[in-house]
Parts: structure tokens; C-alpha cells; sequence
């Protein structure tokens, strides 16, 4: 069941592109230019909440390309956490980002002092 | 850069009728979707000549909130007996036609912009606007780590709430306005989504989403008319004696918005509502700041190689980023917007 006219739809002019040779070959390029992956690493602090334990080193740098899903799998390692055992993650006391947001994204966003900071609980806290 | 004419208009900031318009055609799009069974896991004795279901599915909805009618679907038409009673829903998980997983707690709309994005990208493929987003759905061993959340409609509602939450924070910089919130409230944004209810939604989430009544600093001043207007319909803002100002969408610190690119990645990055000249941020000022080679500058003269779809439609590149966070925003809170190439040699009249 597919459109007989691909792009059927008009867009508005201000979109338009020009015809030429070279338009789509170039903007193949630019995206891979934009899917190149941010090799730089940011700082990461991890704070407990309540009764989650203190880790002795809180501070790691992470690549920022990573989603944060690989945070909460790191965390987990480094509290020796099992498998289904409670881990409930949060930016800045405040909420839960999407798993697969990547730590650049956020720490675009949501950095203070030059670390983004994301607090551990092992109960629901600002749920 | 736009070859429409001039605003005459005030500002883009428009009445709260035209709001109230806006957010309730962004609430009412829909998509059409063809759910097909893998064919290698449908049980024996099922119904293959109906194993396809089709649905016009909210844009604002979630995957796992079609769940039970998908369902009911296989239950009554498809499967036999035996295979409706051991049918074991918690184990489903979706896939796009080409093979991508598609995210549970992603909205259907931006799911499906995303497909169409996709498509374009790929020139062999006749991608439509209107055809169906084809989806397989597999029965059994969902890949877990990938779907990065159980597939359940209870772990979507909370990766809702955490979206509307982060949304909060971007817009106002603390949570307190979702906070503020009574438990039953927060509950009614799910509701309002689930049985697909725009009072219900909006009810609470007026509470929380800027304004658009017209501000004084930014924009060129309102129409004389405008102090009128205040009063938003009932529908869209029951008793809020909120300050306009304090809540209006030009004063929020930065607008919830994601770049979303053919195939990925995601950007995400503060949006403030006014630019450091003073000017009104614009869909086409934010897209050049960060997509430089696919959206040049104006001054260049150079062509746009790309367009931007917000909730389905192609938004023109003067939209401002603050009337787009108040009016076309999800229901998550977040502006998506879905960059696809525009075809060699197209024309768009």
C-alpha cells in the first residue's frame, strides 16, 4: 500500500531545494559528518541518596558519546549490584532521564560546575 | 531564507484560541500503522490470511498502550484456542519492517516521523507520507538490553513521567511544577494519554505548559485587543490564576527540544526562547546553529539540503522554537524535530 507519488506531499518553499548534481551526495556527507561520535569525555559525579552506599570514588570521566544506559550499567558494576537488585537514577535530584539520551546530550543540558551529576537511590525517590 | 511574506501579524504569539487550535490538532494526528504477526512465530492453526492488524494510532500514544486492542485482535480473528489462551503479551516487541527495534517508550508519532526520515535517506525506497508504517511484532524473547525497559505499560508511564519531569526542569530550571502536582493529577496525564482524552490531558497539563499569551519585552507589542483574550477556553486552562507573564512561553529558560537526524544520532542542547540580539529564536536560526552543512546560513544564499518535521508537518524555518513548545510540543513536554534530505532534483511547489 504504498503512495504512488513519493513525497506526494507538498513542503513549503522556504524548504526547497535546488536542483543540482551534487545536492544529495553533499548532504549524505553532512550527515555523516553529524553521526560522528563525541570522543570527548565528561566528568560524571555519582551522589547516594538515603540509603543507597557511598562509593569511595565518585568522580569518573565518561566518553560522552555513551548513552546513559551505560552509566547505570557502570554504577551497577561499581556497587556490585545484581541483576534485579533496585537502582533508581536521577540528573540533579530531579528526574529520570530516557535511557537512551547519551551522556553528551545531557551534559549539554544539565551540567553544573563542569560535572553532570547524577544521584543513585535504591528506592523511588522524585518518582 | 522563507519566501513567505513578512509577519503583519503582532507576533507569532497568537491568540489562546489559536493555541487551544493548535494543541488540540497536534493531540488529534494520528498515523496510520499495519501490524503484522512474524510469520514464523504465529502459532499453528492461526487465521494467516488476517494475521495483519490496521490502526489509526494517536501520535501521542505509546506502543504498549496498543497492546490490549492488538490483542483482542489476535484473540478473537487469529489464533485458535489454545494459542489466545497461553498468548503471553509481556513478551511482545515490536520491529520496524526494514528491522529496526522501535522503542517502547518513544511516542508513536515521533516513531513514525523517525521511520519517514529514514526513508529518506534511502532514495530506492518510494517512501510516503501516508503509507502505513509497516511494524512486525514478535511474540516471544523480547531482546531486553536493547529495548532498554521492560515492554510493559507500567515502565512506559514512568519513562513518560521522567520525559515531562526533565521537560520541567529544561523549561523552568527545578521540577516544581510537576512536583506541585497531586498524585491524581500526575495519574490523569497517563489517562489523558490512555484513553486518548484532550480535557483530561490538558486539564493538567496546562499547569505546566507555558503560555502564549503575548509578553512585553520580546515581542513586538500585543494587539490592543490582546488583554481580552487572556482568559483561555475552559478546556485548555480551568481556573489557573497563574501570572501570564511568569508563565508565558517566551520566559522560560529553554524549550524541550530534540534534533532528530536520518538513522540517528539525537540532539539535545538548551533552546533559549530569545536569541542574544533579542530576536525570537526560530526553528530555521536553532537548525543552522547546529546543522550548519545541512541548513546553511541564510546570508549564504546557499539552499536548505534538508526539512524539518515537527508533529508530521513540515514547519517552516521562521516558526519561533517558544510558540512551538507551548503549541506543538508532545505530550511528553518535548518538540521533536525529525530532519529528513530533501530528493535530488525535487520540487517542492
Amino acid at each position: 500500500m504504498q503512495c504512488p507519488e513519493p513525497n506526494a506531499r507538498t513542503l513549503p518553499s522556504a524548504w526547497t531545494s535546488l536542483d543540482g548534481g551534487n545536492v544529495m551526495h553533499e548532504a549524505h556527507e553532512a550527515l555523516e559528518t553529524y553521526k560522528k561520535k563525541d570522543v570527548n569525555k565528561v566528568v560524571v559525579r555519582f551522589k547516594a541518596v538515603g540509603n543507597a552506599p557511598i562509593m569511595k570514588q565518585n568522580f569518573y570521566k565518561i566518553t560522552a558519546s555513551n548513552r546513559f544506559q551505560a552509566v547505570i550499567q557502570f554504577l551497577r558494576k561499581e556497587l556490585g549490584w545484581k541483576q534485579g537488585d533496585p537502582l533508581f537514577t536521577y540528573i540533579n535530584l530531579a528526574f529520570s532521564p530516557a535511557p537512551d539520551d547519551t551522556v553528551a546530550n545531557l551534559f549539554k543540558s544539565f551540567s553544573t560546575d563542569g560535572h553532570l551529576i547524577v544521584n543513585y537511590s535504591t528506592t523511588a525517590a522524585w518518582g | 531564507m522563507s519566501s513567505y511574506a513578512p509577519r503583519h501579524s503582532p507576533s507569532a504569539f497568537s491568540t489562546p484560541a489559536s493555541t487551544t487550535l493548535f494543541r488540540r490538532l497536534t493531540w488529534e494526528g494520528t498515523v496510520p500503522l499495519e501490524i503484522r504477526v512474524d510469520p514464523n512465530e504465529l502459532p499453528a492453526n492461526s487465521d494467516r490470511g488476517l494475521e495483519c492488524y490496521y490502526i489509526q494510532a494517536p501520535r501521542v500514544s505509546y506502543l504498549p498502550l496498543l497492546v490490549p486492542e492488538i490483542k483482542r485482535f489476535l484473540q478473537d480473528v487469529v489464533f485458535d484456542e489454545t494459542a489466545a489462551r497461553t498468548m503471553k503479551e509481556e513478551e511482545w516487541w515490536f520491529e520496524s519492517d526494514g528491522g529496526g527495534l522501535l522503542k517502547w517508550h518513544w511516542p508513536i508519532g515521533l516513531i513514525y516521523d523517525n521511520h519517514a526520515i529514514s526513508q529518506s535517506v534511502r532514495p530506492t525506497t518510494a517512501a510516503s507520507f501516508f503509507a502505513p508504517l509497516r511494524i512486525v511484532l514478535h511474540l516471544a524473547s523480547p531482546p531486553t538490553e536493547k529495548l532498554l525497559m521492560s515492554p510493559s505499560a507500567e515502565a512506559c508511564k514512568q519513562a513518560f513521567m521522567g520525559q515531562l519531569k526533565e521537560a520541567d526542569f529544561i523549561r523552568w530550571g527545578n521540577t516544581k511544577r510537576m512536583t506541585g502536582l497531586r498524585k491524581a493529577e500526575q495519574d490523569g496525564l497517563w489517562e489523558g494519554i490512555k484513553e486518548h482524552n484532550f480535557d483530561e490531558y490538558w486539564r493538567v497539563a496546562s499547569k505546566i505548559t507555558p503560555t502564549t499569551t503575548p509578553t512585553r519585552s520580546h515581542s513586538p507589542p500585543p494587539p490592543p485587543t490582546s488583554t481580552s483574550l487572556h482568559t483561555r477556553p475552559p478546556s485548555a486552562d480551568p481556573g489557573s490564576t497563574a501570572a501570564p507573564d511568569r508563565d508565558g512561553a517566551s520566559n522560560v529558560r529553554n524549550i524541550p527540544a530534540r534534533i532528530y537526524l536520518p538513522d540517528g544520532p539525537v540532539l539535545q542542547d538548551l533552546v533559549p526562547p530569545v536569541l542574544e540580539d533579542g530576536s525570537m529564536h526560530t526553528l530555521g536560526a536553532f537548525l543552522t546553529a547546529h546543522l550548519p552543512l545541512l541548513f546553511p546560513d541564510p546570508h549564504s544564499k546557499k539552499p536548505n539540503l534538508a526539512y524539518a518535521l515537527i508533529q508530521g508537518v513540515p514547519a517552516p524555518p521562521d516558526t519561533e522554537m517558544a510558540w512551538l513548545g507551548a503549541c506543538m510540543a508532545g505530550a511528553d513536554g518535548w518538540v521533536n524535530i525529525c530532519v529528513g534530505l530533501l530528493r535530488e532534483g525535487a520540487r517542492y511547489p
